[in-house]
């Protein structure tokens, strides 16, 4: 049983087998090109066509079948010839015309090579026509694509106008033998005149030039595909390679993260910040859903990408379907949290407490940091201060100005209006309500210190331990009296605000680690600045004396 | 190779002759001049006359008449041109020539 197929030619029609409809379309593929460069191509290759279908009725008429098989088609292809036949033949009109010509020589002619190309084969064909190898024409084609791309622009214009070698006398006139120097130049000269004719068609015929362009189209995005296929399968797989190894990066990093916190959730509060506005019963449920809903995206990413890329596991749709679910409920709860811990920020309260200080005789203070650790009233219980410290200082460690939890205290200086100095202390929280949000802030404390004339600053405000971060403040006015003289630490310039130390210590040429001095003044804190005026002053009174001593 | 290139030179000088000559006694058809040649052993495979009526068609020599095949598409049936028959008479006497010329040539060293 053999597959048949129907074909028409000029209007008659035949079943052909199969095999035999390849002979045939390769013979009247070679026919077609043989009789290209003649101006009557398409009137020959007519009459050879309508012969050949006159000659397949003779046949199935006097065989008395229906399907014209392999046989048959031999049997008309040595009645009309083939092209080496034709070849012969033409080799003697060409004798005719150029006597001095080496007859009977197998001419190569330039054809782009299917066998043996990385792109169309152009480069190939050339290597082929002039015998040497494909390399260096690929060689030279890079190089002179790096001259504004002139190699790319040239190789596209041989693809277009250069035949590709279809059938295997293509081919082997492609490959040709040898050729001698006259017969070179023959045939060079044809296959330019045929190329120089190609390309004026384009401009005269429209249908060709369609043809031509759709031929090349295809061709282009069948060479596109197989260098996707080819060398873009490459570069998938290292972009597959490289998502993986960022998605295993990111699991690994969100299953540490979840056992940190919750190994240290369970421990003490931090100041670090998710884990500081956490309340301390449903810290463990947030982190588990924020680490499902980090993981499940990247176990997804992972299972397509191995999957798609490299074609390893399968994903089910139970699978699919279990992942979808668990990650919409921990995203769910996530949000539910979210919503929760954030109406914790909703409502404000704060409240004032004022200090009176006492006054110094030679009205100086010196504002500094607190370097002595302080310790709640459980935690000196607990660790017998009294007993082991004995007029000893325990020194805070964390001390050096600068503290990785949120900057909870800001100090402003002020004049006063009484005769010693005054501190107010404006506490602040935020809560549910507004009776939460007090409670808040009155659940916090600040510790300072008055040591004759040094006022010592803590760090931060100290509040009730296991309690959530509610953004707890204290923001400390000192109100000191009239002429007053303040020096400001370096290491409190986090804190201070409205004075700049850094400015005042380069106005008093000081170096920038000293502390800075200001002076009150009724128009607010001043650098101090005296006696850089009187120098001034001098030089200038010493210019003015030269000046009419001069006269 | 001096002995093939004179041959195809006399065959293909002598064709074109014999194939006006053939169709110089009527209507022809392409397979009826192959069958013609091939008793004179000229010509062994029909695709190569193809070009060669286009040919002599495109110069005028040759025209031809469509006529109804029953056994496959319209056939072309080839007449000589006038000129064609001009063209065929000056050959004619050339042959005369060339066959006297020859036959002098080659009967005195034939003898």
């Amino acid at each position: 049983m053999n597959k048949t197929i129907i074909i028409n030619i000029n209007g008659i029609v035949f079943h052909i087998e199969e095999d035999a409809y390849e002979i045939l379309k390769n013979y009247m593929t070679d026919v077609k090109r043989h009789f290209s460069n003649s101006a009557d191509s398409l009137e020959i290759t007519t009459d050879i066509e309508n012969r050949i279908a006159e000659m397949f009725t003779e046949i199935l008429t006097r065989d008395n079948k229906q399907v014209i098989i392999e046989q048959d088609v031999n049997a008309v292809i040595a009645q009309m010839g083939t092209v080496a036949d034709f070849e012969t033949a033409d080799e003697e009109e060409k004798t005719d015309q150029n006597p001095f010509g080496a007859p009977g020589a197998a001419s190569r002619r330039l054809f782009r090579d299917p066998d043996d190309r990385l792109v169309a084969g152009v480069c190939a064909g050339i290597a082929n026509y002039f015998d040497f190898n494909p390399v260096w024409v690929r060689l030279a084609f890079v190089i002179f694509t790096a001259f504004a791309g002139t190699g790319l622009l040239v190789y596209i214009i041989l693809w277009v106008v250069i035949p590709k070698a279809v059938s295997r006398a293509d081919r082997m006139a492609m490959r040709g033998e040898k050729q001698n120097l006259q017969g070179f130049k023959k045939n060079f000269e044809e296959e330019m005149n045929a190329m120089r004719q190609n390309l004026n068609n384009f401009g005269h015929e429209a249908r060709p030039f369609v043809y031509k362009a759709r031929d090349f189209t295809g061709d282009f995005f069948h060479h596109f595909g197989i260098f996707l296929a080819g060398a873009g399968r490459v570069f998938v797989k290292i972009v597959g390679v490289f998502i993986l190894l960022a998605c295993l990066g990111f699991s690994i990093a969100a299953i540490v993260l979840l056992i940190t916190f919750i190994g240290f959730s369970g421990d003490h509060p931090t100041n670090f910040f998710p884990m500081s506005i956490i309340a301390d019963h449903n810290a463990n449920n947030v982190y588990i859903c924020a680490f499902i809903v980090a993981l499940v995206p990247l176990l997804s990413i992972i299972m397509v990408t191995l999957k798609g890329i490299f074609n390893v596991g399968n994903i089910g749709k139970s699978t699919g379907t279990v992942f979808l679910v668990l990650w919409i409920c921990a995203l769910g709860m996530l949000i539910y949290y979210s919503v929760r811990i954030s109406e914790n920020f909703r409502e404000s309260a704060s409240f004032t407490e004022t200090v009176n200080l006492k006054a110094t005789k030679n009205n100086t203070y010196y504002l500094k940091l607190n370097n002595i650790k302080y310790f709640s009233h459980e935690d000196s219980l607990r660790l017998d201060i009294k007993d082991h410290f004995k007029n000893m200082v325990v020194i805070d460690d964390d001390y050096n100005g600068f503290h990785n939890e949120p900057n909870s205290f800001e100090i402003h200086i002020e004049k006063g209006d009484v005769t010693y100095p005054v501190l107010e202390e404006t506490y602040s929280a935020r809560g549910y309500d507004y009776d939460d949000a007090l409670l808040n802030a009155r659940n916090t404390s600040y510790v300072f210190a008055q040591q004759d004339s040094v006022l010592k600053f803590d760090y931060s405000l100290r509040k009730t331990p296991h309690t959530p971060w509610r953004n707890e403040y204290v923001e400390l006015t000192l109100k000191v009296p009239m002429n007053a003289k303040v020096v400001v630490d370096r290491k409190l310039d986090n804190y201070v605000r409205d004075i700049n130390l850094y400015d005042c210590n380069q106005e008093d040429k000081r170096q920038d680690n000293e502390p800075a001095v200001f002076t009150m003044t009724d128009s607010g804190l001043q650098c101090k600045i005296d006696t850089i005026v009187t120098a001034k002053k001098d030089s200038v009174k010493v210019k003015a004396d030269s000046a009419k001593k001069a006269e | 190779m001096i002995v093939e290139n004179t041959q195809t030179q006399m065959r293909k000088g002598i064709l074109e002759y014999c194939i006006l000559s053939i169709i110089a006694k009527g209507e022809t058809y392409a397979s009826d001049i192959i069958a013609e040649l091939k008793k004179a052993q000229l010509l062994v495979v029909e695709g190569t006359l193809y070009p060669l009526l286009t040919r002599l068609k495109n110069n005028g020599l040759l025209t031809y008449n469509w006529v109804e095949s029953t056994s496959g598409p319209p056939r072309k049936y080839y007449v000589l041109s006038d000129e064609g028959r001009n063209v065929l008479d000056q050959l004619d006497k050339t042959w005369e020539e060339l066959a006297f010329a020859v036959q002098t040539a080659i009967g005195e060293r034939k003898k």
